[in-house]
C-alpha cells in the first residue's frame, strides 16, 4: 500500500522535472513569432520619423538595447559587422530600452552606430513586443511577419544564418 | 394651448444635462483612447468596463498590477517591483483602466506579448489545471489516509481482557 501512494505521488512529480529539465528556463518563446510585428511610428535620435509599415520588402532587425546592459555593449560590434554586410538588404534598427537619451547618444560616438536608434517614450513598443530584459532581437521577413527572437548577446554566425532565414 | 417650449423645457434641460455629462466623461476617455496606439486599439477592441478615476483607479492597478509578473525580476509582482519595466507597464495598466478597459481586457493584452507567462497565477485551463487540482489531490489522498487510520485504530485497540491482563501484570510487577 505504501508503496502504491509513494509512487502515485513521487511519479508525477519525477515526470514534472524530467519535463522542466529538458527545456531553458529563460527561455521563453514569443508569442508573437508567425504573426504580423506590431507596428510602431517612433522617431530616432535625429528627429526622423520610422514607420514600421512602411519598411516592407526587406527583412527587419529591431534589437531593444541599453548602455547599462553588458551583453548589448558585447553584441554591439556584431551588429556593426553585420549591419554592413547586409546594407541595403536589411533594414536594422536599434530601440532605447530603459536607458538615457545622452548616455546613448555618447556610446554611439564613442563605438560607432548601426543603424537608426528609436526612442520608445514609455516603453510602449517595448510592452508590445514582450520585452524581457535587453538586448532582444525581433527578426522581421519582408512581409512584417515576426520569424525570430533572440535573447541575450547574439554571434555573428547566429545573425547572419537567421537574417538569411528570412531572405 | 400650453406654449411648446413649456413642454420641451424638461426634456431640453435633461438632454442639455445628459449632454454636459457625457462631455464631461467622454471627453477625458476619449482623450485617454487617443493616447493608445492605432494598433493597441484594434487589439484591445471596446472597452468592456466602466473608466475608473481617483483612488478606485489606483486601487485596480495595484490589484491588476499585483496579477502581473515583473518580466525582470525573480518571483515579483509588476506590483511589488520598483524596476524600471515594471513600472512601465504599471503606468499602462494605469491608462487602460482610466479609459475604461477591464482587467480581463489588460490581462489579455499584456498575454498577446508577453505569453501566458506574464500572469503570475496560471489560467486553469490544459495542463495548467495540473497545478489547480494536484494540491487538492494530495489533500484529498492525505485526508483519506488519516481517516483510515481513524477507523483502524479502535480494531487495534486492546480487548476488556487483555486490559485486565495487563493491570494485573502491572500491579503485580510493582509489587501491590
Amino acid at each position: 500500500m505504501a508503496l502504491v501512494v509513494g509512487g502515485l505521488i513521487s511519479l508525477p512529480l519525477i515526470v514534472l522535472l524530467a519535463l522542466g529539465f529538458r527545456s531553458d528556463p529563460r527561455s521563453i518563446e514569443s508569442p508573437l513569432l508567425g504573426l504580423p510585428a506590431p507596428s510602431f511610428e517612433l522617431e530616432d535620435l535625429e528627429g526622423r520619423t520610422v514607420r514600421l509599415d512602411e519598411l516592407r520588402g526587406r527583412p527587419v532587425v529591431l534589437n531593444f538595447w541599453a548602455t547599462w546592459c553588458q551583453p548589448c555593449i558585447v553584441e554591439h560590434p556584431v551588429l556593426i559587422r553585420t549591419a554592413e554586410r547586409w546594407a541595403g538588404r536589411a533594414h536594422f534598427f536599434g530601440v532605447i530600452y530603459h536607458d538615457e537619451r545622452s548616455k546613448i547618444e555618447r556610446f554611439l560616438r564613442e563605438r560607432g552606430e548601426w543603424g537608426p536608434t528609436l526612442v520608445d517614450p514609455g516603453s510602449d513598443v517595448a510592452i508590445r513586443y514582450g520585452v524581457y530584459g535587453a538586448p532582444e532581437t525581433f527578426i522581421l521577413d519582408g512581409s512584417g511577419i515576426v520569424r525570430h527572437k533572440v535573447a541575450g548577446a547574439m554571434r555573428p554566425s547566429e545573425l547572419e544564418r537567421l537574417l538569411a532565414e528570412v531572405s | 394651448m400650453r406654449p411648446v417650449i413649456g413642454a420641451a423645457g424638461p426634456l431640453a434641460t435633461a438632454l442639455l444635462a445628459i449632454g454636459f455629462v457625457a462631455t464631461l466623461v467622454g471627453g477625458p476617455i476619449m482623450a485617454l483612447q487617443a493616447e493608445l496606439d492605432p494598433a493597441e486599439l484594434e487589439l484591445l477592441g471596446a472597452p468592456a468596463g466602466a473608466p475608473l478615476s481617483g483612488l478606485e483607479l489606483v486601487t485596480k492597478t495595484n490589484e491588476v498590477a499585483g496579477l502581473m509578473r515583473c518580466p525582470v525580476c525573480q518571483g515579483l509582482s509588476v506590483a511589488d517591483s520598483p524596476m524600471d519595466p515594471a513600472q512601465a507597464m504599471k503606468r499602462k495598466i494605469e491608462r487602460l483602466l482610466a479609459a475604461g478597459y477591464s482587467e480581463e481586457q489588460v490581462l489579455s493584452f499584456f498575454e498577446t506579448s508577453y505569453g501566458e507567462f506574464i500572469r503570475l497565477s496560471p489560467k486553469p485551463e490544459g495542463f495548467n489545471l495540473v497545478v489547480w487540482l494536484l494540491p487538492l489531490a494530495m489533500l484529498a489522498l492525505g485526508i483519506a489516509l488519516v481517516a483510515r487510520r481513524v477507523r483502524a485504530a479502535p480494531q487495534d485497540a486492546p480487548s476488556g481482557e487483555e486490559l485486565a491482563a495487563y493491570r494485573e501484570r502491572v500491579r503485580r510487577e510493582l509489587g501491590s
